[in-house]
């Protein structure tokens, strides 16, 4: 694949009009003011047939495992084809959201991507009955809580948050920080370490679903941040919540690996979606730099004459091309089967959240004053390119994972 | 309950065109969209149908090279499947020539009805609706806003200077549809995938019994002689409200007799 499809320049173009007419007209609301965006991606949902979609493919995926599970059919059968299954159709929202909210592709993607995909890998069949389909069709919100206040890089070594047996059932404590749609989750997977009284190292990692408004969880009004306002970020505080093994996802604590894969095989899915987020905002802010490297006149020419103004814009289409010949591969591998190394995804989720930041940040300096007032986009655009580098695994820990896939682990 | 609605091909209104030197022609040899103009008639086709519990929509459409860019934009919407009519000869052919085409191509789908934008965005000459239904000598009504199907024919509201006309007409008829009256959908994901797959049947004038004469330059009745720009509009009058601005626009909308 080297360029987009006919059927996905017309998926493009239906994007951006949907996009023109339902969001840049309430986009300082949802930038600058507190709109959540729910019921905007809801009713984007529903204009394409997404939700009728996801809940097709889920039923056919349900009913397929049903059919394992009763004996019926083999499991080693591959459970039949989904008419979404060109991966270019999510890949191709997320772009075109990003071009103009890139908040809204978090909370959307925290919400049917992390979430939902939680508990429909691991999960009982009764559990993703219970949560999955509504939260593919975001009719209700989701949200995924590791990090804590102590505990974010090294998230299972440094994790606080506790389940201790209590009879059938289980009492939770801890509180989670910076979570994606935490002010609004209806659906929350809470991700905790199970106390047995043994050293913290040890212990296994569990994960709960939990609703909105039960006893004992509090979830905390937006905090105030840099970028990304279209994605409401908040805290989470649970204070003795007690909940049945039916909420404990898989419903047993015998999860491989300690339950620490489960939530590395989130962070590989993050990072692959990192890379569509940030093409989004190179496109917009290469777009807008051109127009205003072609408009605007100092010294008595187009300042898209001086050499060193040049030079940004060729950055800035090497960088395009760059990211979107990643989005083409991740497109081209999934399309095949194939899933990318840890150490792969890593790598392209560095390079991404790095360019999209170098880039919107040349873009602001492109326009001089005027990009750095809100009125114009690229200020915004910087301000959420930034946390690329920082969510879904820092630019630090993508490089550690990228050198110990070359090196080994560290001689002890 | 089956509906053919004619569907144009345009370059992108978005890029700039380019007029041919040698004919004072749009050059068409990029890729082409489906015209805005005719997206509210595939809208209305497709609301028809709905409510009619059940039918079809076959786009009918004249483009050079063989172009289905636009027509895959309304399958996608939802159209059942297509006619394009593609012929080297066809190149210089008037409105009364396209009438003539299109009117073969709608009579191999025979349809219920027939919708047409009232004009097409690159052309405006809005005349081949009702060139159509003069060929085909069916009844032709233009400026529809809206249309439901009776059990004594269509009920169209016909958009006039001051408002509209009932009409009642007998089916099958053509019928221009007034832009922006409907909402058109946005193409769905599933529209999307599936528009690849639905059937496009590519003719030449040859397959609809068209001889080279009738279309094209040779069969032209009109001739472009010269294209000139449009004059640059005047700079409106600027009026600064000072609390009072409000009685000069009353005053000047009353010179205009508008109020
Ligand atoms: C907008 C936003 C939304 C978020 N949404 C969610 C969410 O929905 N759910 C959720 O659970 N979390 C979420 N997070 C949290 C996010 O995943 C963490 O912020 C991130 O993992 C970094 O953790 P930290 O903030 O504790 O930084 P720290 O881990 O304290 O890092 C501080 C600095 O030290 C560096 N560092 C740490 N360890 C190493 C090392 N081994 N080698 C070299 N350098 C190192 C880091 O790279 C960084 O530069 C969100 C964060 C933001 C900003």
């Amino acid at each position: 694949m080297y360029e987009w499809a006919e059927e996905h320049e017309m998926l493009r173009k239906a994007m951006k009009d949907f996009i023109e007419a339902e969001i840049v007209p309430i986009r300082d609301d949802l930038e600058h003011g507190d709109l959540p965006p729910y019921d905007v991606l809801r009713k984007m949902f529903r204009t394409f047939g997404m939700d009728e979609m996801a809940r097709d493919s889920f039923a056919r995926r349900i009913a397929h495992e049903e059919a394992v599970a009763a004996g019926e059919v083999d499991p080693d059968e591959k459970p039949p084809g989904r008419p979404g299954g060109d991966p270019a159709f999510t890949l191709i929202p997320t772009i075109e959201l990003c071009r103009h909210c890139p908040g809204m592709v978090t909370a959307m993607g925290v919400s049917m991507g992390l979430t939902a995909s939680a508990i429909s890998s691991k999960g009982t069949i009764a559990q993703k009955k219970r949560w999955v389909p509504e939260l593919l069709t975001m009719e209700k919100i989701g949200a995924w809580a590791i990090t804590e206040p102590n505990s974010g890089s090294d998230a299972f070594g440094s994790m606080l948050a506790t389940a201790r047996r209590d009879g059938d059932e289980y009492i939770l404590n801890g509180s989670k920080t910076f979570i994606t749609n935490g002010p609004y989750a209806d659906t929350i997977v809470f991700i905790c370490k199970l106390n047995e009284g043994n050293d913290p190292a040890d212990r296994k990692v569990l994960s709960f679903v939990l609703d909105r408004g039960m006893p004992g969880l509090e979830q905390s009004p937006p905090l105030r941040k840099m970028g990304m306002h279209s994605s409401p970020t908040g805290e989470l505080f649970l204070d003795d919540v007690r909940v049945g093994r039916d909420r404990l996802i898989g419903e047993t604590e015998d999860v491989p690996a300690g339950g620490r894969s489960g939530a590395k095989a989130t962070f590989q899915q993050e990072r692959a979606g990192v890379a569509a987020m940030a093409l989004g905002i190179i496109e917009q802010c290469l777009e807008q730099s051109v127009q205003y490297a072609r408009d605007r006149r100092q010294f008595g020419q187009r300042i898209g004459d001086f050499q060193l103004i040049q030079q940004k814009l060729a950055f800035m289409e090497v960088a395009r091309m760059n990211v979107q010949n990643l989005v083409f591969r991740t497109i081209e591998m999934s399309k095949a089967g194939r899933t990318m190394t840890f150490a792969e995804a890593s790598a392209m989720k560095l390079y991404s959240a790095r360019m999209a930041t170098e880039v919107a940040l040349e873009a602001v300096q492109l326009h001089g004053g005027n990009g750095y007032m809100a009125e114009f986009h690229v200020e915004q655009l910087a301000r959420d390119a930034k946390v690329l580098q920082i969510y879904a695994g820092t630019d630090e820990i993508q490089t550690v994972a990228i050198a110990r896939d070359l090196l080994g682990k560290p001689e002890e | 309950m089956k509906v053919a609605v004619c569907v144009k091909q345009i370059p992108d209104p978005a890029l700039p065109g380019e007029l041919d030197p040698t004919d004072n022609t749009l050059k068409r040899d990029g890729k082409l969209i489906l015209d805005e103009s005719d997206s509210y008639g595939v809208e209305l086709a497709l609301q028809l149908v709905e409510a009619a519990g059940g039918g079809s929509v076959t786009l009918v459409s004249m483009a050079p090279n063989n172009e289905v860019s636009g027509l895959r934009t309304a399958l996608a919407m939802g159209a059942d499947d297509a006619v394009l009519i593609s012929d080297d000869a066809l190149s210089g052919t008037d409105a009364l020539g396209t009438a003539k085409v299109l009117a073969a191509a709608i009579g191999r789908v025979e349809p219920d009805l027939v919708l047409a934008g009232v004009e097409s965005s690159d052309g405006y000459t809005g005349t081949v609706p009702e060139q159509i239904a003069a060929v085909m000598g069916l009844p032709s009504v233009g400026f529809a806003k809206k249309i439901e199907i009776g059990d004594d024919g269509l009920h169209i509201e016909r958009q006039t200077e001051l408002g509209y006309d009932d009409v009642v007409c007998p089916m099958p008829a053509v019928v221009s549809v007034t832009a922006g009256v409907v909402e058109p959908r946005y193409p769905s994901f599933k529209g999307i995938m599936a528009a690849k797959k639905k059937p496009v049947d590519q003719v030449t004038i040859a397959d609809l019994g068209i001889s080279a004469d009738q279309v094209g330059w040779a069969g032209a009745r009109q001739e472009i002689v010269s294209v000139t720009e449009a004059e640059a509009r005047e700079a409106g009058e600027v009026i600064e409200d000072d609390g009072e601005g409000y009685q000069r626009i009353v005053a000047f909308l009353e010179e205009l007799k508008v109020i």
